[in-house]
């Protein structure tokens, strides 16, 4: 098993956000993870991310505990994780965000010898390489014809859209979206639909949160359902989707 | 603006041959080590987003370093910028660490580096036996350099001219190789949102470190040289009115840009002289700049020179 959350519990002051909360990702898998409004999903998230301590259980990466590492250990092990509000570097173009992103494959591909570019400047074929490279997530993301504007110029979509490539860009083994179709119009969610399916022929491993039922519905092989911070169903997608308690879950919600 | 620095710096090294004014030369003196202090300190204020309040500490404490080292135990100058240095990058390391492992930010960050810096006046103020107290230390010898013709000492308007010349240029070139690598686009990350390059695998303490050291051992080469010039070291140097200059001298220039705090401190050093001013004239004079600065030209003299351009 890729990542292995065990017994995972997150509690704000009196407030329970995360309750006992345990599943797997394999290998290659999408898994979806929904719930209505509060029920934990971010939280769940942002613990694996590192982002948040959780206040008891275990989060094992390839057969070892991660939950006490900071948010850019948790990356450099290849767990990336993208934000339900889009995050920008305010001032910045889209190319020079992900330049940005392309930390850690510079630093993967040149460790310590990074000292030389100080004099040097960065090797001209390793500035090739990201060039294409972040050339193409653009392209993927419809991001291409904005490369050098302002990121804050962006449709709320491309925003989101901007997150996912530079969430790509870190070359994830694992990548935890965070209701990454919310806000998107009908055509970027066809998009966005496409270029995670992209993703998932490439290999990379994918844990969606998503609370519009139907586009998660399409995509993830494996659900988890998620209410007031505990599991409460799991398994194939649409086994979970016909799930009593789920569906009295979103109703309730509804209803409320 | 490349080519306005390569003409500045061009008519910077030809000046001497036009301009035979000994006060002008000291001014361009103290404009140019005023000058390596608001770049280095740039690099964390600016372009790493964190106020730093330990600025003239570190310049003091390194001044003080080399001036006991040479007239009491009789160091070479030159040997005595090394352990400077040292106890500079030190320091830096130690504070640094505390607040940015406590997460400190923006008020707190300068608050407490505040603080430090206060602690290390005090101490200076107070170790009468070695720093000889609120008096400070009288400095009568000049660092000297070896040439095929023997050894020439460095006390000549001039030489100083030169010297602290070269120290400018040597300071901008290390910040703007480092501006230009993968430190760089971190220090960027960190100052923009440091919470979304954490997530994209920044270690935003190493690198807030990082920042913070270099430019504190910065200021420490700027300290090392300054009491040579000047003839004396005090416990003033670690004041905080020394450090609000730096601060005026890089908001009047312009923040964003490792060019502006050059014209910021030059622009700074030689107005006090241009209109004669007493200290506390100064003060007020430094202090209303500031806030015209930040009402009204927020990226200082370079936003302005280059949005005209742009407008242009
Ligand atoms: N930092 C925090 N401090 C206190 N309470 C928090 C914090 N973060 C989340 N919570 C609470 O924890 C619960 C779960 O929040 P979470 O953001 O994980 O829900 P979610 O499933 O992502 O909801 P949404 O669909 O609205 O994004 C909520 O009740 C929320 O108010
Ligand atoms: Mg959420």
């Amino acid at each position: 098993m890729l990542l292995d959350i065990q017994n995972l519990t997150k509690r704000f002051g009196g407030l329970t956000a995360v309750s006992n909360v345990s599943f797997g990702v394999e290998r290659g898998e999408i898994v979806g993870i929904f719930g209505p409004n509060g029920s934990g999903k971010t939280t769940t998230l942002s613990l694996i991310a590192g982002i948040l301590k959780p206040t008891s259980g275990a989060i094992v990466w390839k057969d070892r505990d991660i939950s006490t590492l900071t948010p850019f250990e948790v990356a450099q092990q290849g767990l990336v994780k993208t934000f339900q509000n889009p995050q920008l570097f305010p001032e910045l173009t889209v190319a020079q965000h992900m330049r940005i992103a392309c930390h850690l494959h510079v630093k993967r591909a040149l460790g310590i010898g990074r000292l030389r570019t100080l004099f040097s400047g960065m090797p001209a074929e390793l500035d090739r390489t990201l060039e294409h490279k972040i050339g193409q997530m653009l392209e993927l993301c419809r991001l291409s014809s904005q490369r050098n504007d302002e990121a804050g110029a962006l449709s709320y979509g491309g925003e989101k859209m901007l997150g996912v490539a530079m969430g790509m860009v870190c070359d994830p083994e694992l990548l935890l979206l965070d209701e990454p179709a919310s806000g998107l119009g009908h055509d970027e969610i066809t998009n966005l639909d496409a270029v995670l399916r992209d993703l998932k022929s490439h290999g990379v491993t994918l844990c969606i949160i998503d609370h519009k039922v139907g586009f998660l519905g399409r995509l993830a092989d494996r659900s988890i359902a998620l209410h007031h911070g505990a599991v409460i169903a799991t398994g194939k997608t649409e086994d979970v989707l016909a799930n009593e308690a789920v569906v009295a879950a979103y109703l309730g919600k509804k209803h409320a | 603006m490349k080519y306005a620095i390569a003409v500045g710096l061009l008519l910077a090294l030809v000046a001497p041959a036009v301009v035979h004014s000994d006060s002008i030369l000291a001014i361009a003196i103290y404009g140019f080590m005023a000058a390596s202090l608001a770049v280095s300190f740039n690099l964390i204020f600016g372009f790493t987003g964190q106020l730093s309040m330990f600025h003239a500490a570190s310049f003091g404490v390194s001044a003080y370093v080399v001036t006991i080292l040479v007239t009491t135990f009789k160091w070479n100058f030159w040997l005595a910028i090394i352990p400077a240095l040292v106890v500079v990058m030190i320091l830096s390391l130690i504070v640094g660490t505390i607040c940015f492992r406590f997460k400190l930010k923006e008020f707190y960050f300068a608050v407490v580096t505040m603080a430090f810096s206060e602690v290390l006046r005090l101490i200076t103020l107070n170790w009468n036996s070695v720093t000889n107290g609120s008096l400070g230390i009288t400095v009568v010898d000049k660092p000297s350099i070896w040439t095929p013709s023997g050894s020439f000492a460095i006390s000549s308007g001039v030489s100083w001219y030169y010297l602290t010349l070269a120290l400018l240029v040597i300071v901008y070139i290390i910040c703007h190789r480092i501006l230009a690598s993968w430190i760089g686009r971190c220090l960027a990350a960190i100052r923009l949102n440091d919470q979304l390059g954490e997530t994209l695998g920044i270690d935003v303490f190493k690198y807030k470190l990082l920042s913070f050291a270099i430019g504190s051992v910065l200021a420490g080469l700027v300290g090392a040289f300054y009491g040579f010039y000047s003839g004396f070291v005090e416990p003033h140097y670690f004041s905080i009115p020394l450090g609000l200059d730096i601060i005026a001298m890089v908001l009047l220039g312009g923040v964003n840009s490792l060019i502006g705090p050059v014209i910021g401190a030059l622009v700074l050093t030689a107005l006090p002289h241009v209109i004669e001013l007493s200290a506390e004239l100064r003060i007020a004079l430094y202090g209303s700049i500031l806030i015209f600065v930040i009402l009204v030209m927020p990226k200082g003299i370079v936003g302005l020179l280059t949005s005209r351009k742009h407008a242009a």
